[in-house]
């Protein structure tokens, strides 16, 4: 769940300050992941066996290894973000500009972003930030995950080889644009993750 | 193997760092203080998923799935190949050696670009450890919805386009 802003109002490095974030980070979605993990560590134990068990362990702590700069890395690419944009005008023009151009060249913009999911979801929460309308948003962050090129080279290619790359290519290239159609005409209110306080703008 | 990826998150913080610190207005502090905040919340539940998927992919019963999503199956290994990819809350290393072994146990074609269309867009890690932090919960509902049907439709327009092409 996301939180409000405690940096606003709680002193960072404060006891209270730590006392909110862990009760966060061990909350009940942490109980959720935590019951998860153990439920499938004794299923692979039991079916399994000790050996594999041991495999799945390792394996799993070099891929942390491997991810953890990323995501450390990525958390303070998101706080800048989030401290720089102007975030108030994203629900202001979340509903404008309508347009179906917009939806190709988000869909185009998708398919050349490089990099992973940081480089992306940065991307997006500037086009937000910058007043983007949520057709556009779903658009193009649909189109990364769909299309992005990078990613069919790195992985799509290598493991499913050129023939289904290219027919799931051909196929999905057209659904992006439906997604931002339909995240247009869904009847939801869209609200941007707590907004950092701009002096003199109250909510 | 993905450090171009990594690479322009090293580069995207050096750049916004620096961004921030010349904005001014705390912007600096703010950002760190964000990212720090995120970080915290973040890492027990990661800990966990990333040791809860390996689990998974281990136990993932590939025969078993690969008997539902072979060709004879229709329409219902496309719906069974979408449920399959949106479970799997593991990065593309995980989700495309799955779906490697899928593929090599028989299963079909638009069941296969289901299953990775499928992952490709609710993998529940990158909205944990990016969307829900950078663009909110409400962001994440309207995209979930918005996006629902896409693995049945890429599927199923695989289905027509493959069996249109075998008759000829």
């Amino acid at each position: 769940m996301p939180s409000t802003a405690k940096s606003n109002d709680v002193c960072p490095g404060s006891r209270d300050w730590w006392a909110g974030l862990l009760r966060e980070s061990f909350g009940v979605s942490f109980l959720l992941f935590a019951a998860f993990a153990i439920v499938m560590g004794l299923t692979c134990y039991i079916l399994l066996g000790p050996e594999r068990f041991d495999g799945a362990v390792s394996g799993s702590l070099e891929l942390l290894g491997n991810t953890l700069p990323r995501v450390v890395a990525a958390q303070f690419v998101a706080g800048f973000v989030w401290a720089m944009l102007p975030r108030d005008r994203f629900s202001q023009l979340a509903d404008a500009n309508f347009s179906l151009r917009g939806l190709v060249i988000a869909t185009a913009a998708g398919i050349i972003t490089p990099g992973g999911p940081t480089s992306a979801f940065s991307l997006l929460a500037i086009a937000a930030g910058a007043g983007a309308d949520r057709g556009i948003l779903i658009t193009y962050i649909t189109s990364w995950a769909l299309l992005a090129v990078q990613r069919i080279i790195v992985w799509d290619l290598p493991f499913m080889g050129a023939e289904f790359s290219a027919t799931r290519f051909l196929v999905c290239l057209p659904l992006p644009i439906l997604a931002g159609m339909i995240a247009r005409w869904l009847p939801l209110s869209l609200v941007l993750v707590d907004a950092p306080q701009q002096p003199g703008e109250g909510k | 193997m993905t450090s171009p990826g990594v690479l322009v998150i090293y580069i995207l913080l050096i750049v916004l760092g620096t961004a921030a610190l010349s904005r001014g207005h705390g912007s600096f502090q703010q950002g760190l203080i964000r990212g720090a905040e995120q970080l915290i919340k973040l890492l027990p539940r990661m800990l966990c998923a990333l040791v809860a998927a390996g689990f998974l992919a281990m136990l993932v019963p590939t025969e078993v799935i690969s008997g539902f999503l072979g060709a004879e199956a229709g329409f219902m290994a496309i719906v069974i190949g979408t449920l399959a990819g949106m479970i799997i809350p593991a990065g593309p290393a995980i989700s495309f050696s799955i779906a490697a072994v899928l593929a090599s146990e028989g299963a079909s074609t638009p069941a296969l670009v289901s299953f990775t269309t499928s992952w490709g867009i609710f993998a529940l890690h990158r909205v944990f450890i990016f969307e829900i932090p950078l663009l909110g919960i409400s962001f994440t509902r309207l995209r979930m919805l918005s996006v629902l049907v896409i693995p049945l439709l890429a599927g199923g327009l695989t289905l027509v386009a493959t069996s249109v092409l075998s008759k000829w």
